[in-house]
């Protein structure tokens, strides 16, 4: 007898987990580059990427990564575990934790998808005791960021990249549950058999009405 | 052949094992092969007597936890049968030892000649009598008792021939190309540092360094031993050339540093106001872990007593997992930044070194000296307002500004002192040594030896740099510079004698 396909629960990290924006990651990472005078050229960039949020949220995270640039690799780890101990580490939303336990206590696979950096992210996913994470990576040479995201970039999980992950994985999305708070999620939870909107913005909630996805408030 | 193999009821006798290499290399030994016939230490007992001495340094020094944990009680009595500990002074004729020391010598199987002078500007007398002098002593017993001798050098002698430098020695060709005859240069020299004055040997004595492209007196006392070494006749010579060594990476345990070494006045100004360290980014800086250093020795030393060690063996990092000043800068502030994070100084350090990161370079903002001129009338300004007739409590608070003065003042003289010793090698040469040997020798242990290698393409430097070296540096050497204790063990109840087990005793 084959053995049934493993089941998982996909979470997106900002929204249910955290309630902080990457963008606020990208600026503390920035203003605490090894200069002073480099801290303030890049928290320029970034302020230069704030318009393009709205009408396009793919370039502008690609934008504000750049503020990054030349920055060490030493550097973005040490500080990434700063980062979550300082703003992160105690600031867990109650809710994302609770059903995260309960999606863990009925024997899914604990995934992570955010859209932020890996050195911040494995912290995350440490504190929570998740089975993986997706996040971004920042590109590196000769040890330095080049200030672009390494291939193919993070948003949250698409369909394709989701069903690739879970042939990788041996999961069957229709056992799968997933649990966003964006719009941006609105792949995610399309793709997998048991979606959850966690505290959604609008637009999610207005899809969530559509599809009857259950919606929890924090 | 591995190395207990090598080792198993050989003699070895061992000068320096009261330094920071020469403890971890006897500790490291004594560990893992107990099989040692014997091993003889050299040590200069002065009034404490050479056993006494040892005694209490295997009590209580940290480094030797590794055997106090798995000897327990039984320590001394597992001492007292491999180790023989003989009263001997480098600097006495025939290093002081008495007929029946030296005949003791006579059936040893390896020297290793760890004991010298590691100030980078010593006394030069001190340092020619020991790092030279010396060695030369401890050969000839070597060559008495046509045994092996490994003579622990630096990769530094080097001196201003940077670039790539092999593992060879040219005898009689000096750093900068100079044909020179060793024992001539010596004698020159020790006529010419021959001054009642200690300032005017350490100029004669740096200039001499200079003249042959040493740049110091530390590297120029190596240097010439080197020279001398190779040419004596019938000394089945091998030189150990280690780079920097600096905190162990596991063994005795992560951390453990003994004094102050390279890296440990650069990571204490590095903890003070100063920002700027006028060191080449991109120049390398090459370090190597203690452990690693005493490993290399090892198996070295296991090569030599198979009678196949190479003549040079260097034992450094630069060619196989280089790491730039610049980054050992920012990795030493992002350690300051991480220890003061978790609780380790005050607030307003904690707010300095996160929002003022050291950086490597010359020039630029916030370098103090500047202020060093007006640090007199300052004190006077505040010698005078303290002769007037003020509140207890504002006296109170100039006398605290006054304090703190002197002590900036006296911090901004060290740091002069210290960047002029270090230009040279932080910002003036920039060397890669070559490690092919050790490698070498490392590939051929057996596989219940292979965690003795000389491993250090797989040291990861920002683990090893925050996680262990820098917290070992706030352990055990910067305490020493802002002149305060460093933590011994506390010794054992009853202390720790050697005393022969009946079983050895009746041999």
């Amino acid at each position: 007898m084959s053995e049934e396909p493993a089941s998982a629960a996909f979470f997106r990290v900002e929204g249910t987990l955290l309630t902080r924006p990457t963008a606020f990651a990208t600026a503390w990472l920035a203003a605490n580059a090894q200069e002073l005078g480099g801290r303030l050229a890049r928290l320029g960039a970034l302020g230069a990427a704030l318009p393009v949020w709205g009408a396009d949220p793919g370039l502008a995270r690609r934008l504000s990564w750049s503020a990054l640039r030349g920055m060490s690799e030493d550097r973005l780890v040490v500080l990434g575990e700063e980062y979550f101990h300082e703003w992160l580490g105690g600031h867990l939303a109650p809710l994302g934790l609770d059903l995260l336990e309960r999606a863990r206590g009925e024997g899914r696979r604990i995934v992570l998808v955010s859209d932020s950096l890996d050195v911040i992210v494995r912290h995350v996913a440490e504190a929570v005791r998740a089975d993986d994470w997706v996040a971004n990576r920042m590109e590196l040479r000769n040890g330095r960021a080049t200030g672009r995201l390494v291939e193919p970039v993070v948003a949250s999980l698409s369909g394709t990249e989701l069903r690739t992950y879970a042939d990788e994985h041996g999961l069957d999305l229709v056992r799968c549950s997933g649990y966003g708070a964006s719009a941006e999620d609105a792949l995610l939870l399309s793709a997998v058999g048991l979606p959850c909107a966690v505290g959604p913005d609008r637009t999610l909630r207005r899809m969530a009405r559509e599809h009857r996805w259950p919606v929890v408030e924090p | 052949m591995g190395i207990g193999a090598s080792l198993s009821g050989k003699h070895v006798v061992l000068t320096g094992v009261t330094g920071f290499v020469g403890k971890v290399f006897a500790v490291l030994l004594l560990d893992r092969f107990p099989e040692i016939g014997r091993l003889t230490l050299l040590i200069r007992g002065g009034r404490e007597g050479a056993v006494a001495r040892f005694e209490r340094i295997a009590d209580t020094s940290p480094a030797f936890r590794p055997l106090k944990d798995r000897h327990g009680a039984d320590l001394g009595e597992y001492l007292a049968d491999r180790v023989q500990v003989l009263d001997a002074d480098l600097l006495k004729p025939g290093l002081g030892l008495d007929p029946s020391s030296r005949s003791a010598l006579s059936d040893a199987d390896a020297f290793v000649h760890c004991a010298g002078v590691t100030d980078f500007d010593p006394d030069p007398k001190k340092a020619l009598d020991t790092n030279t002098l010396g060695a030369l002593a401890v050969a000839e017993l070597a060559r008495h008792a046509r045994a092996p001798f490994l003579h622990v050098s630096t990769c530094y002698v080097a001196g201003t021939a940077d670039g790539r430098v092999s593992e060879s020695l040219n005898v009689g060709v000096s750093p900068n190309g100079t044909r020179f005859d060793p024992k001539s240069e010596l004698d020159r020299v020790l006529q010419l540092i021959r001054k009642p004055k200690r300032q005017d040997r350490i100029e004669r004595g740096r200039a001499a360094a200079l003249e042959l492209g040493w740049p110091n007196i530390y590297t120029w006392s190596k240097g010439l031993a080197e020279h001398l070494l190779a040419g004596m006749p019938g000394l089945d010579l091998t030189i150990v050339r280690p780079s920097i060594v600096e905190c162990a990476a596991s063994f005795p345990f992560p951390g453990w540093n003994e004094g102050i070494n390279t890296a440990g006045p650069l990571a204490w100004l590095i903890s003070t106001a100063f920002r700027r360290l006028p060191a080449a980014p991109d120049h390398r800086f090459d370090v190597v872990p203690v452990d690693l250093v005493a490993r290399g020795m090892l198996v070295t030393l296991a090569a030599a007593l198979q009678r196949r060690a190479p003549r040079v063996v260097q034992l450094a990092s630069s060619d196989v997992n280089p790491l730039t000043f610049g980054r050992t800068i920012e990795l030493t502030g992002l350690g300051l930044r991480r220890y003061t994070r978790k609780g380790n100084g005050t607030a307003l350090e904690k707010r300095w070194f996160r929002h003022l990161d050291p950086v490597a370079g010359t020039g630029g903002w916030f370098v103090p000296f500047e202020v060093r001129g007006l640090v007199p009338s300052v004190r006077d300004g505040l010698d005078a307002l303290l002769e007037r007739e003020l509140p207890e409590s504002a006296k109170s608070r100039l006398s605290t500004w006054r304090r703190s003065l002197e002590r900036m003042s006296g911090d901004l003289d060290q740091i002069d002192d210290m960047l002029t010793i270090y230009a040279p090698f932080i910002a003036g040469y920039d060397w890669e040594f070559e490690t092919t040997a050790v490698r070498a020798l490392s590939d051929a242990l057996p596989a219940d030896e292979r965690d003795l290698a000389y491993d250090i393409a797989g040291l990861d430097w920002r683990s090893y740099w925050i996680d262990v070296e820098f917290p070992g540096l706030m352990t055990w050497s910067i305490p020493i510079l802002r002149g305060r204790e460093v933590p011994v063990d506390p010794a054992s109840s009853p202390p720790l004698r050697l005393v022969q087990s009946q079983r050895a005793a009746s041999k």
